[in-house]
């Protein structure tokens, strides 16, 4: 974290220094052209054909054109970007740093609540530079809080993020598992729709009354998606990702990924049909048809061909040649998406999948982690920006409800599945809680929704707020609701509830990381799935068929959370991996004395 | 995980001889041999021994693990074999060894080659299947327990 923030500050200061030469470079350059101007106007003198008047006309006019010029030219709105950026990527990366350390909150929040400090409806406005003009105007010809030339920037880190997230998705995990967890993923997924765009057309006075009016789609889109990244965090920190409720939790999230983006697929383009009057089912149909078609096409076409299509980009050898060409492929297919209705993210995110079972996967991910971490928080600080804090003054009410519906619609949704399933009251609503937090997806389609113009600013703010709340409730009521017992039936509980942990103590972080990187590769020799998520503590979630695990590595520590009954298997691969370290030694005995290569080493560096 | 696919009723042995570890494993090894699954009996036997001499695989409760790695199988050998006397293994608990569960996997295709070995142990953890397996009296007995469920 601190590492990042450093990158940030180092890269902000370069960006500064860029914007201060820029802006010595535009006076020069502004002085030149003043010269070139008067030269100009002077030509008509020089004919001698055009009366005093006339001339001083032109030459007020050349003025203008000068002075307009130059506030549109285009070194002038790189430098006004720059300095926007460098602002921008400061403050994001400070509100996430606050918001992760002291508050324990992710840093999602803290980039948002810095975008609202900073934007053009709060600081922004106030900021006044002189040749420059504010910082962060309105961009008034879009009726926007962002110029284009930043919220392009800002697109562009949603399809990175999207990217990423369909690279990372476990799909041959997701196909194989958890049947409960599909039922808990549909299941909220239909409820939060269904009661997101509910509320909106009940709401009076919000101007929406029909479900198929565009807006009560996108507010039931933005509700859907869960974030899960804050509730694997919580499942770690009280080691309960091997529980039965974080096994579903955790499979209901990846399955709420794929069909969640399906049903923006399909909103765009019911929203984009149902604009005009009436509720035209046919052409609905067609667009939902076609929506579900190019995810179903596409996505298989890319599962079948990624491996031909990666094997061809690795005849370049080159690593960042290979990561660039896929990430070239990803920006390809998300503007292919938006030319077929839909949205540029979903094609990102197919390509992600795609790319997801090929053996470039990790390594993509590992390029890409550097740029995602620099310009993701750019999109939610900028995502802040536009919370437009007047206009939800009358919707502030709406929003309290349509926030506590988000909430009521994720654990009824998830918890009903659950209890169906092998669940009792306590499990199911704690697979309910966790599947809570919504984040990243549902400010990504918020912001899409605005720049469209299928939502206003007003109800922009309700989707943030909305975002907000539901990831702060979710950690307290998520931690408080894995006080007590088992969460399973007793007829089912069987014992499952009994985690072991097993935990092995190293003398150092570098032996401790060595173990577990051979341990991973070891579980994944015996075929498990192994699936790295992203939470503040190295964490991994192991897979295969009935057998569920988890790894965590603490400062010295490799911690295993194994259910009792699987313990054997991973004490087991654990084991060899141990004493594979003694052949290490060995081998190390063998190499060449130390001493000596050392001293080859800096032999005559001195001399 | 089905044992099925891995175990063969050809290798499961109620009546090992030998009355040492290493004779336990050469014993083993040579059986496997015998019924073609290994064919590069000096080159598994090292293996199998290479990786005793990191710690012995005698677990607990009479249980040994002897496995290793080596390309000469091109895929997992397994095999399970009592001893109904017992044989001093080196085990963790100082009890001798009467059941004794063998792999041999090739170095690099992945599998579940640990896993086979964790399932059979983890069946036999329970006291009254390790018992049930002690009595078996003939070869198909043993496959039965171990497969049948």
């Amino acid at each position: 974290m601190l590492k990042s923030a450093l990158v940030a500050l180092l890269f902000t200061a370069a960006s500064l220094g860029a914007a201060f030469a820029e802006s010595t470079e535009t006076h020069q350059g502004t002085a030149q052209s003043e010269i070139h101007a008067a030269a100009e106007a002077e030509v008509p003198h020089h004919h001698g054909e055009i009366s005093d008047g006339h001339e001083q006309h032109e030459a007020t006019h050349a003025d203008e054109h000068v002075e307009e010029h130059e506030a549109h030219s285009i070194t002038h709105l790189m430098m006004h970007l720059i300095l926007q950026l460098a602002v921008i990527i400061v403050a994001a990366k400070i509100g996430g740093y606050i918001f992760q350390k002291f508050l324990k909150m992710p840093s999602v929040l803290g980039e948002l609540a810095s975008g609202m400090v900073i934007g053009p409806y709060a600081l922004g406005k106030l900021i006044d530079i002189p040749t420059l003009g504010l910082l962060f105007p309105l961009n008034t010809v879009h009726d926007f809080a962002a110029s284009p030339q930043l919220y392009g920037i800002a697109t562009l880190a949603s399809i990175i993020l999207l990217f990423l997230a369909g690279l990372e998705t476990d799909l041959a995990a997701f196909i194989r598992y958890s049947v409960v967890g599909s039922f808990v993923g549909l299941g909220g997924l239909v409820a939060a729709f269904v009661i997101g765009d509910l509320v909106a057309v009940m709401w009076p006075g919000n101007g929406i009354d029909s479900f198929m009016d565009p807006a009560a789609l996108f507010l039931g889109v933005i509700s859907v998606a869960t974030s899960v990244g804050i509730t694997a965090r919580i499942l770690a920190e009280k080691r309960k990702m091997a529980s039965p409720e974080g096994v579903t939790i955790l499979a209901g999230a990846v399955f709420d990924d794929v069909f969640g983006i399906i049903t923006l697929a399909i909103v765009m383009g019911m929203a984009k049909v149902s604009a005009g009057e009436g509720v035209a089912w046919g052409p609905i149909c067609m667009i939902a048809l076609k929506a579900i078609g190019f995810f179903v096409v596409v996505t298989a076409l890319g599962l079948i061909f990624s491996r031909k299509i990666t094997a061809l980009i690795k005849r370049f050898k080159s690593k960042d040649m290979i990561v660039a060409v896929c990430f070239g492929l990803a920006l390809l297919l998300a503007s292919l998406a938006e030319m077929a209705g839909l949205a540029m993210i979903i094609g990102a995110y197919i390509m992600g999948l795609a790319l997801s079972r090929t053996d470039l996967a990790h390594e993509i991910e590992h390029h890409l982690e550097g740029v995602y971490n620099i310009l993701v928080p750019i999109f939610f600080c900028v995502m802040g920006m536009m919370v437009d804090f007047i206009a939800m003054k009358p919707v502030l009410a709406f929003g309290a409800v349509y926030s506590i519906l988000a909430v009521f619609s994720k654990v009824v949704g998830c918890g009903v599945p659950a209890f169906m399933m092998k669940f009792n009251l306590r499990g199911s609503l704690r697979i309910g809680l966790g599947m809570l937090p919504r984040g990243e997806v549902a400010l990504i389609v918020a912001g899409i929704g605005l720049a469209g113009g299928v939502i206003g600013p007003e109800m922009f703010g309700v989707a943030i707020m909305m975002t907000v709340i539901t990831t702060m409730l979710a950690p307290p009521l998520l931690v408080k609701s894995f006080e007590g017992g088992s969460g399973l039936r007793t007829e089912m509980a069987g014992g499952e509830e009994d985690i072991e942990v097993i935990e092995l103590e190293f003398p150092s972080y570098d032996i401790t990381e060595f173990l577990l990187n051979r341990f991973v590769r070891a579980l994944q020799a015996e075929e498990f799935f192994v699936h790295h998520l992203h939470t503040e503590q190295p964490t991994y979630r192991v897979l295969k068929d009935d057998i569920a695990f988890t790894l965590v590595e603490e400062d010295n520590k490799l911690i295993i959370n194994v259910p009792h009954a699987n313990q054997h298997v991973a004490r087991m691969i654990l084991l060899e991996e141990l004493l594979s370290l003694t052949d290490l030694l060995e081998s190390t005995k063998q190499m060449k004395d130390v001493d000596k290569m050392g001293t080859d080493l800096m032999q005559g560096m001195f001399a | 995980m089905n044992l099925k696919k891995v175990l063969s009723p050809d290798a499961v042995w109620v009546d090992l001889k030998a009355d040492s570890k290493q004779g336990v494993i050469e014993e083993m090894i040579d059986r496997l041999v015998a019924s073609g699954k290994i064919s590069d009996r000096d080159a598994v036997l090292t293996a199998v021994l290479e990786r005793e001499a990191k710690m012995s695989t005698g677990m607990q409760n009479g249980v040994a693990i002897p496995h290793g790695k080596s390309d000469s199988v091109k895929s997992l050998v397994a095999a399970v074999g009592l001893h109904k006397e017992g044989v001093k293994f080196d085990s963790m608990d100082g009890s001798p060894c009467t059941i004794f569960i063998m792999t041999i996997s090739p170095t690099k295709r992945t599998g579940p080659h640990i896993q086979f070995l964790a399932e059979v142990s983890r069946l036999i953890s329970q006291p009254a299947e390790r018992e049930k397996l002690l009595a078996a009296r003939t070869h198909g007995e043993i496959y039965e327990i171990l497969t049948g469920k």
